[in-house]
């Protein structure tokens, strides 16, 4: 479903210079399968997830999404996407019932059908108290509920949670990652970033541990646990960073 | 492009600017309020200076002429108003102390008062007046009856009589006003004593004023009255199409940014283009609907208060409907522009310090045709904003025929600048520099050790944007100081002088510092062998078409006489000049350092944008803006974008520079031909004819072939592999991947640039 080959980015910057913020990172994928980034801050999640969903365009490499390549299919591979992040913001002066019924019609979803399919998704995610809520009269919890229906409306097999529960109280975070774990049931393929382990463990299916713009670890998480005798992911994760870190020194 | 994913989006933004009360007040609630408020306060300005009263010091009043009678006891007389309610508006206070204290400390005294503001004006007589007055009415009376004096004596006498002085200050509205007034009362009372010397001399007044001029206007007062909102109605048409743009622009881009939910948006299936064009119909609508409040507040208020102010009546219908009409597209202009540059804004505050810029740089394109001298032509209307302005000015004077015959000019114009602005627009949501980009610190030290590090092959686009930049503000601010030689010998100083530091050099020492391969970056390339005669055929065959283009271009935009006599003072001198000296100054020294600064350096760093054609036409308004002259700069640019194609298509910067060459050595060997150099046979007048000036005129025929002679050089040149930029190459692909519906599997490619 996703298939990511040697994908790189770098930016100019005044201080740094020409900065790599991914360094040829490789993964793919499925259908049904939640695959999790994790990175402390400033590691590339969020420029890894910008690519796949054709916000930035990559200086090297190459990533389809559904067969359609970033780059040079970005409208088709929109489509397959859904894309939300803890930057992503609801409209201050719509309503949320406006908010995902103008993102459904915009997928080109007919106006009946797109009444019926709003009606089943704001009754499965509880959302129908912000329907007639202003998204600037609305609770952290309430957009990023409408956020996750925004993103969903339109059903595609391919959905990108970037940092979906940052700033969100355990309770909604909760729920959230329960929504995401029904959508995989559902046959979604989900790429999830985090830093924050214990979601990751409950969570993700695959796992790549992103540090500075390169992959240290890939795979299943029993993999990993296997590969570097450690059962604790939050261990291996601060193990494997710091081994980098003190090879970069070195 | 979707038109159902623009309706959508325009459909939100107009409903969320609905909402928002900030944008409300500026379209409906400010206009429908402002000129009501604003023609009220005129009228009660009006009313406040025309009725205030003014008190007038007299001194010396005892020295004034008893006859014609001045004063009515604390006001003028009467007869010397032509309103005499109007008398009462200035009140007379006599000084006290006339009489005691000598003329000059009067004269102090009097000064001191209407300073400090205890009189808006004193009218001062000096201590003699009515007696030397009374001796020349004496001196008439005398000549009449034969006793008068000498010649020499009588001018004399007329000669002393000394003048009253009104005394004022310009520093107060009141005493200005006051000084007005009296200057009106006292020019009548001079008109009555000049008249009764008249009379005692027995000279009759038509021997003195036997006619006087009279003036005809043939203009209907509804016209005339026109003209006056003729000039107020489109100045503020403009503002206000800018600044209702202009806030819904920053709100829909750069607050988005701001709020984050442009991420959201543009994650969606519509596309970059679908998304701008939903937004400009939005900031369109609301630019329009302000500018159009403001014009139906402007008619309402001047009908109800205005027209009862002299000069004004009730705007023409017409008038108003014609407005209307221009109205889109200036509005779709203006909202194009805005929206390109709050795209560019990173926050609301940040969008709103572009304002201001932006209303500096099209204010002199709407007080351009306020200017007298300038008039609806062909070459007025081909300037954006000013082509509108000057439409609109004639349908509202009443001068339709004009109006008719430049109508589709000033379309034209503005529709390409339209869409010039809104491709910009466009590429700026395209750009991720532009929609991601970060505050940094500005520092220069590390900026220009980044340029140094971190330099490219070749340049970026900002330093080819930097560098022409560098060369226009250093050619436009040494230009001046720099004055006309007197010798040949200063002229080629100059010239060499020019090139070298104010053109070339720029060019040169950035390639050196700020890319890793100038050879690459200059085009220092051998092309194939056939493009170097190639690009001189190309210049030759051309040079007819481009004499025509010059003189229609001449007859557009007639020079000045001041620039025209510099131009003949600087052809005289290439008379004195040796022909080969004059040909290194005025063909190879400009073909080489202009084509190392414009088609090397400059060129290069703009095919980063992506587009060919984008970089070729950027750079040759580079190259046309360094000529100076308008009349140069529009033709240098044409030339610009034919050697820009060439350097591009062959990959060298060696055919430009010898297309320039040829193009520049041409026009001085058609200078130096002679009418006797013409051959006799008629057949030959087809083709060419001496020049009034000298030099000769290309017939139709001979410009026609060298125009086909040309296309077919060009077509050869259009063959050739032309090599692309990384840029250039994702574009291409992007096109033909965005048109494909197949799916690609993972394919292994490598991206450059970025």
């Amino acid at each position: 479903m996703i298939h990511v080959h040697d994908l790189a980015k770098s930016y100019s910057d005044l201080r740094r210079g020409q900065f790599e913020a991914l360094r040829r990172v490789s993964f793919h994928a499925k259908a049904g399968q939640i695959y999790g980034l994790l990175g402390p801050n400033g590691a590339g999640k969020t420029t890894a997830l910008r690519i796949l969903s054709t916000l930035l365009r990559p200086t090297g490499g190459a990533a389809t999404i559904n067969g359609y390549d970033v780059v040079l299919q970005s409208a088709q591979v929109r489509r397959q996407i859904g894309f939300m992040s803890a930057n992503t913001a609801v409209y201050d002066r719509m309503t949320g019932w406006e908010m995902v019924e103008h993102f459904g019609r915009l997928h080109g979803i007919p106006k009946d059908e797109l009444a019926d399919r709003m009606e089943s998704l704001f009754a499965r995610l509880k959302m129908n108290d912000t329907r007639d809520v202003l998204g600037a009269k609305m609770s952290t919890g309430m957009k990023q509920k409408v956020s996750v229906a925004r993103a969903v409306v339109h059903d595609p097999p391919v959905l990108i949670f970037d940092e979906a529960t940052a700033g969100l109280d355990v309770l909604v975070a909760r729920a959230l990652l329960n929504t995401v774990a029904e959508f995989r049931d559902n046959g979604k393929c989900i790429i999830f970033s985090t830093h924050i382990m214990r979601e990751a463990e409950k969570l993700c299916d695959r796992v790549a541990i992103l540090h500075r713009g390169c992959f240290l670890a890939e795979g299943t998480l029993d993999d990993l646990r296997e590969q570097h005798g450690e059962s604790d992911l939050e261990e291996l994760f601060f193990q494997l960073i710091s081994q980098h870190d003190e090879a970069d020194c070195r | 492009m979707k038109l159902a994913n623009v309706k959508l989006i325009c459909a939100r933004e107009i409903r969320d600017q609905l909402r928002d009360r900030r944008t409300l007040f500026i379209i409906a609630v400010l206009p429908i309020v402002l000129y009501p408020l604003l023609g009220m306060s005129l009228f009660q300005i009006a009313q406040f200076t025309q009725q205030q009263k003014a008190r007038i010091l007299v001194v010396g009043a005892g020295n004034r002429a008893a006859s014609p009678s001045l004063f009515d006891g604390n006001h003028f007389a009467r007869w010397l108003f032509g309103d005499p309610k109007t008398a009462e508006l200035l009140e007379l206070h006599f000084d006290p102390q006339d009489g005691g204290v000598s003329a000059a400390e009067l004269r102090r005294d009097a000064n001191t008062q209407v300073k400090l503001g205890a009189y808006e004006a004193a009218l001062w007589f000096p201590p003699d007046f009515a007696t030397r007055l009374n001796a020349v009415r004496k001196s008439i009376v005398d000549r009449r009856a034969g006793r008068d004096d000498s010649p020499h004596q009588r001018r004399a006498t007329v000669a002393k009589v000394p003048s009253p002085d009104i005394i004022y200050n310009t520093a107060s509205d009141k005493s200005q006003l006051a000084c007005a007034r009296l200057c009106d009362v006292l020019g009548r009372w001079t008109k009555r004593i000049e008249d009764e010397n008249l009379e005692l001399s027995g000279v009759p007044k038509a021997a003195v004023r036997p006619f006087a001029i009279g003036a005809a206007d043939v203009a209907s007062p509804r016209l005339s009255q026109g003209v006056m909102w003729a000039k107020i109605l489109p100045v503020l048409l403009l503002v206000w199409a800018l600044t209702g743009a202009f806030y819904p622009a920053i709100d829909l881009c750069a607050g988005e940014k701001e709020r984050g939910t442009l991420e959201t948006l543009l994650c969606s299936p519509a596309a970059r283009g679908e998304i701008v064009l939903g937004k400009l119909i939005t900031v369109m609508l609301f630019s329009a609907m302000t500018a159009l409040l403001n014009l139906l507040s402007v008619g309402v208020t001047g009908w109800a208060i205005l027209t009862q102010l002299p000069g004004f009546g009730v705007p023409p219908v017409a008038a108003i409907v014609a407005l209307g009409v221009a109205l889109l597209p200036i509005s779709a202009l203006f909202s194009a522009l805005c929206l390109a540059l709050a795209a560019f804004a990173r926050s609301t505050k940040e969008g709103q310090y572009y304002l201001m810029p932006l209303l500096i740089l099209s204010m002199p394109l709407v007080i351009l045709p306020m200017s007298p001298g300038v008039q609806l032509s062909l070459g007025t209307s081909l300037i954006p904003v000013t082509g509108i302005v000057l439409l609109l000015r004639s349908l509202l004077e009443g001068d339709y025929w004009p109006a008719i015959q430049f109508a589709p000019a000033v379309a034209a114009v503005t529709v390409a600048a339209c869409m010039l602005s809104i491709r910009w627009a466009v590429d700026q949501f395209n750009s991720e520099s532009v929609l991601f980009r970060e505050g940094e610190r500005l520092d220069l030290r590390l900026w220009l050790r980044h340029l140094i590090r971190d330099r490219g092959p070749t340049p970026t686009v900002a330093a080819a944007l930097c560098c022409g930049v560098c060369i226009l503000v250093v050619r436009f601010s040494v230009g001046p100081w720099i004055t006309m030689p007197a010798s040949p010998t200063g002229f080629a100083l100059g010239t060499i002088l020019t090139q070298l530091l104010m053109i070339a050099a720029p060019a040169l020492v950035m390639a050196m510092l700020f890319t890793s391969a100038p050879r690459q970056t200059l085009l220092l390339r051998w092309p194939a062998w056939w493009t170097i005669p190639g690009a001189a055929i190309l210049a030759a065959a051309l040079h007819p078409s481009t004499s025509v283009v010059s003189s229609a271009v001449e007859r557009l935009y007639p020079m000045s006489d001041d620039v025209r006599r510099a131009l003949e003072e600087l052809a005289s001198k290439f008379q004195q000049t040796n022909v080969w000296l004059l040909l290194l100054l005025i063909a190879v020294l400009p073909a080489i350092c202009e084509e190392l600064a414009f088609r090397g350096f400059i060129l290069s760093g703009f095919r980063h944008l992506g587009h060919k054609w984008r970089a070729i036409i950027l750079s040759a308004l580079l190259f046309g803006l360094a000529h100076g002259i308008l009349q140069q700069s529009l033709i240098a640019s044409l030339i610009g974008v034919m050697i820009g194609y060439l350097a591009v298509q062959s990959g060298s910067i060696l055919p430009g520079m010898v297309f320039h060459l040829v193009h520049n050595a041409l026009p001085l060997a058609n200078a130096s031909v002679t009418p006797a150099m013409f051959p006799p046979w008629a057949v030959s007048r087809l083709l060419v004819t001496p020049g009034v000036k000298g030099g000769c005129v290309f017939g139709w025929p001979l410009v026609a072939a060298g125009a086909v002679i040309g296309l077919l050089v060009l077509i050869c040149f259009s063959r050739l592999p032309c090599a692309k930029s990384a840029e250039e190459s994702l574009e291409e692909a992007i096109k033909r991947g965005e048109s494909s519906p197949e799916k690609l599997v993972c394919p292994e490619r490598t991206i450059a640039g970025g």
